[in-house]
């Protein structure tokens, strides 16, 4: 499905937060069909902590904002401080989303798989 | 030459008869009129001929009182007039009286004895205007009071400092405080103590602009609740803005507040439910395809799907918050093939279980594939199938409770393999990974000698949703 070279993620480890499964799995099989290790997916910010705690090697991830009752800025506040690059995949319009991410990259639901891979694969 | 006649100009002081002359002649403002003990005039000036319409010899030697109005001629005043003239010396005389034309002018005047004990002086003037003014004044004061006493806003006055002279009587209602608690900056005390630092800078900021402004919650004596209200302010006199008198309301916007703040909420929630479902759809439309091994058996099983999704979202929208039975998601499911289920194969049995919003969708598209399947395959095709929907609540030491649904399938002889891989695929990862990934649902499904044996244990009230 993806217009990208198949191995465009060859080895890198993304990591999925996103708490429909069908989304979730869906992305999941695309960032895999372009060679990528995916970490999760997982569905709540605390199994995402943990994730990010445990991998070393976190080359990026690919964040829901709504998780249920909880947002998912605790995550994307320490994948700050590690440095890994991540975007936002929501429904939500930007004007819901705290000013301090507001220089985080955001595909707007349903994504579009191919930009999402495109733009992480760069 | 100038100053030569400058100089000469410069005439000798008049004697008294002159200067009264002089008074009653420059006077034109001022009726002065002398009359002889009996009340008949005995002199006219200009004033009085100006104000009263009558010439000289038109009135001299007349009855003066025909000025009066026939109705105080009537009562007395004239002859009251004269008596108090004789007791104080004076008398005040503040009435309507009559000209010549018989139109009427409020007159102010005074009425003296003459010197002589010969006759009385008047001096008057027309004091209608001034008059009609005050009235003015009285009734839009009056009409002041009638609209802040009666607007359902609270209504008061204050100084350009914020310290208040007046309050309303809705205020004193309202905060359930005195007016005089109210007075100075006492009705801060009503103000959220949150909000009093924000209302009295606003009152800084007014003094610079003109107009004060600020969005505070009062506190409600009747229940205690700080509602919010818009209040403004505006100096009656903005030439002297430093020691104006201040005019201000306080407006209960509670509850468009409330609504306008729920209407951004229910915008973004719709918004965000849209994009979420589409995202849904796509998701569900890459895995059919996945599992389809025909274009033809694509559209069938996506259709279904795309069907059992329109359906939970009917239920969702009937009302933005109110969670849903599950029950009623169990019947709409069964009734969606009510066409091939004949009467009695199916038994449903199972308490009232109010299920979060967020959890009906994946439950529903659960109950889907699991109706779909025995419609296909299971008990409901075959003639000696039997279908037994049931749930009950579990509550394990102390932990949430949990709706334990169990689908059992019974009388079926199972299909061959090829067939029950078919519909393995998405129905049974939903089933098996969706729902304990996003509703951390508990779940089992077993293709047994008889038919399917489903259980799904879900949390009834759990905080996560099933979007995002």
């Amino acid at each position: 499905m993806a217009e990208a070279a198949t191995n465009a993620l060859d080895g890198r480890h993304i990591l999925i937060v996103e708490d429909e499964y069908n989304i979730a799995i869906d992305l999941a099989h695309s960032l895999q069909d372009l060679g990528a290790s995916v970490l999760g997916p997982v569905a709540s910010v605390a199994d995402a902590l943990a994730l990010v705690a445990r991998e070393l090697a976190l080359d990026g991830a690919v964040l829901d904002i709504n998780l249920g009752a909880e947002k998912v800025f605790p995550v994307a506040d320490v994948l700050r401080e590690h440095g890994v690059p991540f975007v936002f995949a929501t429904g939500y319009d930007h004007w819901i989303i705290p000013g301090t991410y507001a220089d985080v990259p955001r595909f707007e639901k349903p994504v579009d798989t191919r930009a999402l891979t495109r733009f992480i694969s760069k | 030459m100038n100053e030569e006649t400058g100089r000469q100009s410069v005439s000798t002081p008049p004697n008294s008869t002159e200067l009264l002359q002089l008074v009653m002649e420059s006077a034109t403002d001022f009726a002065i009129i002398t009359m002889n003990k009996q009340g008949r005039v005995t002199s006219w000036n200009v004033g009085a001929m100006r104000l009263l319409g009558f010439l000289d010899d038109e009135i001299i030697g007349r009855d003066g009182d025909v000025i009066f109005t026939p109705e105080d001629r009537a009562a007395g005043a004239p002859e009251q007039e004269r008596a108090e003239t004789h007791a104080n010396g004076r008398a005040q005389d503040e009435r309507w009286h009559v000209r010549k034309d018989g139109s009427r002018f409020w007159g102010s005047g005074t009425l003296m004895p003459l010197a002589d004990g010969e006759g009385f002086l008047k001096i008057m003037r027309d004091l209608t205007e001034r008059r009609a003014a005050q009235e003015q004044l009285r009734e839009s004061e009056e009409l002041f009071r009638l609209l802040a006493t009666n607007v359902p806003q609270l209504v008061f006055r204050t100084r350009a400092t914020g310290e208040r002279t007046w309050g309303s009587p809705q205020w004193i209602v309202f905060t359930g405080m005195s007016f005089e608690d109210s007075m100075g900056f006492g009705w801060l005390d009503a103000i959220d103590p949150q909000d009093r630092g924000p209302t009295t800078a606003a009152w800084t900021a007014a003094q610079e602009s003109g107009e004060y402004y600020i969005e505070h919650r009062i506190r409600r004596a009747a229940d205690g609740e700080y509602r919010w209200h818009q209040t403004r302010a505006k100096p009656v006199h903005k030439q002297r803005s430093s020691e104006s008198d201040w005019v201000g309301t306080s407006t209960d916007v509670h509850d468009m507040r409330g609504l306008q703040e729920r209407q951004k909420i229910l915008l973004a929630e719709l918004q965000h439910r849209t994009r979420n479902l589409l995202a849904v759809v796509q998701s569900i439309a890459r895995q059919t395809i996945r599992a389809s091994a025909s274009l033809n058996d694509f559209a069938t099983e996506f259709e279904g799907r795309l069907h059992a999704l329109g359906r939970v979202q009917g239920l969702l929208a009937r009302d933005d918050h109110s969670a849903i039975d599950l029950r009623e998601l169990v019947e709409m499911e069964l009734k969606a093939h009510e066409d091939r289920v004949e009467p009695g194969k199916v038994r449903i049995d199972g308490p009232k279980i109010v299920l979060p919003a967020n959890s009906a969708q994946a439950l529903a598209l659960a109950i889907h594939e699991l109706a779909t399947n025995a419609v296909k395959y299971g008990a409901l095709k075959q003639a000696l199938g039997k279908l037994d929907i049931s749930w009950r609540i579990e509550s394990a030491d102390g932990s949430a409770p949990h709706a334990v649904l169990d689908w059992l399938e019974s009388g079926v002889e199972m299909p061959d393999a090829a067939a029950g891989a078919v519909r393995k695929g998405f129905g049974s990862e939903l089933i098996e990974r969706a729902l304990p990934f996003q509703l951390r649902a508990d779940t089992r499904l077993e293709f047994g000698a008889e038919g399917v044996r489903c259980r799904i244990a879900t949390a009834i009230e759990r905080k996560g949703t099933a979007d995002g």
